[in-house]
């Protein structure tokens, strides 16, 4: 072989490795030049449904090309920063509120400024407050889809077994654990809580006795005797059979609660769940279970405490070649009613105005969803400050909170050792 | 030399360059590039998202005074001598087996091979984790023995042997190395020994092992760099968890990278993995003289 074949050769292979490399998500047009988007999303099997559906009749509407890229959440937002990093973002990316925050900067801009966007985007849906939360020095960075807060939902069926009502107040839960124990067996627990799920169950115990935030102005706002306090009640969830302990959890093996073996078979019998999520966990459970919303759980101070975040919103990358469509495409799926009705409330009830009032016509907000909207705006007070959700606090592999509350149930912590972690995790982070 | 030669070498050399390019590429972009760049932000406090504002040790410095990250190497140090010496065992009984002449021999090898074949994949490690959670396969049957309820990935006592015994049922690739160096040995050796009255331990002590130790040391040098990196399964089983028990080092990095994205001290720490690594296997590869049999006169002990 002459040496040009070889040097051709080789200039074609070395091409093939690096166009490999090439990202193929942004903005890459199709053979008939329709302007071309891509839209990323995390979720369960029906909110990917939806969304699925909502989007290509957006596309056949506009005759214009719609990439899709979703998956489960476990995972997600690594990869998703990583490409917010590389600048290699979808050109539409379902984000948390607190990725705001967490990736945009005054140096370097990630998501576009959708004021810029404000006569395709209806914005006049929203209050005032929730476009406040999307903001980042003074430009509209998302748009908010829902407001969610963490609810007690509960398997009516494991309750009818053991002969009690679902609990109303802290101490109904209590006897509840005992009342399983007694009759069910050792196996059945009234509650089932993850180590985030008993740190988020903390703060809202300390904001209903206290009735302060937990983190405002980059600030915490509880001292150590009074963390202490809140990780005593945790722990007597453990001690009173209404939780189980994280060495139970983790050896039952499963990824997430929604797939495990407990929790489908009505074992576990209860969760306290995002609202805007609580569909993958109805859809989990067999036949033979019965979810329904808990109430406002009474009794644990003299405060209304828990806490609502923006659950989900859509922003538009800083560099994508069509931002007005992406745009419309947004708009589409949040203001419109063929995306509204389509979209459904998988995504929790919507904060557009415009978007509750086509899902009210059309019954597309099932009684229990509505409720628990209900219950979130009349007794949830609290905001979720974007700091308390940073990744390296809340990750599973690492994470403070996951050492914090897994340490006190292994009993390698004491509940002051356990306070001290928490508090010096949670400075380093907001410092 | 002749001007004509001269020309026809140099082109040789070019054409050899040329034929190199592709790999060249690949391993100047993909290896040498994130292996020196890595040096460099091991010496910052690089955020992925904040950028650089320090210079200086202070990654190394905390490597070595935190106790996460200590804790973290000493894990990894004790899964690397759990597993490795485990997995050359059962390699090398198993090739032993293997080697000898019998019935559907080749089937038998096959079947052994097959967990190598699934290799440190997703579903291997999916798969061991539903073995071994409280309500899986091993648990069930070993209840039948009347044994319940031990707590394989949620007591940190066990979690890390779990995962060892995992990578020791993946001793394929290794048993594929012993099975070629045993079928190498001179049988000559054993009938001499056999007619001085040697036992057949004696046998294996005293002939198969020196005659093989160049495999033995091939396997070690290899499965000793793999147990140093080993993610996966700790990854998909465990998550470093319980309480830490199975955090090994490549994880802590993984978590410093993409969790917390401080690429400095995910830089620092996949350098200092790397230089123990390499200090291991220079470590093993001085041992060589005092315990590999080379053949040849010149390595010869």
């Amino acid at each position: 072989m002459n040496r040009k074949k070889i040097l051709i050769l080789n200039i074609i292979s070395v091409f093939l490795v690096l166009s490999g490399c090439q990202s193929d998500s942004n903005n890459t047009d199709s053979d008939s030049k329709k302007p071309s988007v891509t839209i990323s999303w995390w979720g369960g099997e029906s909110r990917n449904d939806a969304t699925i559906a909502a989007v290509k009749q957006f596309e056949q509407l506009n005759d214009v090309e719609i990439n899709i890229e979703y998956g489960a959440w476990s995972g997600w937002e690594t990869r998703m920063a990583a490409r917010i990093y590389s600048d290699s973002m979808s050109d539409v990316m379902q984000i948390n509120q607190n990725w705001i925050t967490m990736y945009e900067s005054s140096d370097r801009q990630r998501f576009y400024d959708l004021g810029e966007l404000s006569d395709i985007i209806d914005f006049s849906q929203y209050s005032e407050e929730s476009i406040e939360r999307c903001s980042y020095e003074g430009e509209i960075k998302a748009v908010p889809v829902s407001l969610t807060s963490k609810l007690f939902y509960f398997n009516e069926n494991t309750f009818r077994k053991a002969g009690i009502d679902v609990p109303e107040t802290l101490d109904e839960l209590y006897a509840a654990g005992e009342t399983f124990r007694d009759v069910l067996g050792d196996d059945y627990y009234p509650l089932s809580l993850g180590e985030y799920d008993r740190m988020i169950l903390m703060v809202y115990y300390l904001e209903s006795v206290y009735g302060r935030e937990w983190i405002t102005n980059k600030k915490l706002n509880y001292s150590k005797d009074e963390i202490i306090q809140g990780l005593k009640f945790i722990s007597s969830l453990e001690d009173r059979h209404v939780i189980p302990d994280v060495k139970k959890l983790s050896g039952d093996g499963a990824l997430s609660l929604d797939k495990n073996v407990n929790w489908i078979t009505g074992k576990y019998a209860g969760i306290f769940e995002w609202d805007s999520t609580i569909s993958k966990f109805i859809d989990s459970v067999d036949e033979q279970q019965h979810i329904c919303l808990g109430g406002y759980l009474n009794g644990m101070g003299s405060y209304d405490g828990g806490f609502s975040k923006i659950s989900l919103a859509f922003a538009i990358s800083e560099n994508t070649k069509y931002p007005e469509l992406c745009a419309r495409l947004i708009n589409f799926l949040l203001n419109e009613e063929e995306g509204v009705k389509l979209m459904g409330v998988q995504r929790g009830v919507p904060l557009s105005s415009k978007a509750r009032q086509i899902c009210t016509d059309n019954n597309l907000i099932d009684e229990m969803t509505m409720d628990a909207n209900t219950q979130i705006m009349e007794r949830t007070k609290f905001i979720v400050d974007p700091y308390f959700e940073y990744t390296c606090l809340k990750s599973e592999n690492g994470g403070v909170y996951f050492d914090v509350m897994s340490g006190l149930s292994y009993g390698d912590y004491t509940v002051s050792e356990a306070a001290e972690k928490l508090i010096k995790g949670i400075d380093e982070v907001l410092q | 030399m002749k001007p004509a030669t001269q020309i026809k070498r140099k082109r040789s050399v070019n054409t050899g360059i040329l034929f190199l390019l592709p790999w060249l590429t690949g391993f100047v972009v993909f290896k040498l590039f994130p292996f020196l760049s890595s040096l460099f932000y091991s010496f910052t406090d690089f955020n992925l998202f904040q950028g650089i504002t320090k210079y200086g040790l202070m990654n190394y410095h905390k490597i070595f005074t935190d106790s996460v990250t200590c804790r973290s190497l000493l894990t990894t140090i004790r899964f690397a001598l759990t597993e490795v010496p485990l997995r050359l065992v059962a390699a090398l009984l198993t090739a032993c087996l293997l080697t000898k002449k019998l019935r559907c021999i080749k089937v038998f090898r096959v079947i052994y091979y097959i967990p190598s074949i699934l290799g440190s994949s997703v579903a291997v490690s999916v798969l061991w984790k539903a073995f071994f959670r409280d309500d899986g396969a091993v648990n069930t049957l070993l209840s039948v023995f009347g044994i319940h309820n031990i707590a394989w990935l949620s007591n940190p006592a066990y979690t890390l042997y779990m995962i060892c015994l995992m990578k020791v049922w993946q001793f394929g690739s290794s048993m594929v190395v012993f099975m070629a160096a045993l079928k190498s040995v001179d049988t000559q050796l054993y009938d001499a020994a056999r007619i001085d009255g040697a036992s057949k331990i004696k046998c294996f002590s005293s002939i198969t092992l020196p005659m093989i130790s160049p495999a033995v040391f091939y396997n070690l040098v290899i499965q000793l760099c793999l147990a140093f990196q080993e993610f996966n399964s700790v990854y998909i089983i465990t998550h470093g968890g319980p309480r830490q028990s199975t955090n090994l080092f490549s994880l802590l990095i993984y978590n410093n990278a993409f969790v917390s994205y401080d690429i400095g001290m995910a830089s620092a720490m996949s350098w200092v993995i790397f230089i123990f690594t390499a200090f291991a296997t220079l470590l093993t590869f001085k041992s060589q003289k005092y315990w590999v049999f080379y053949n040849d006169e010149e390595n010869r002990r």
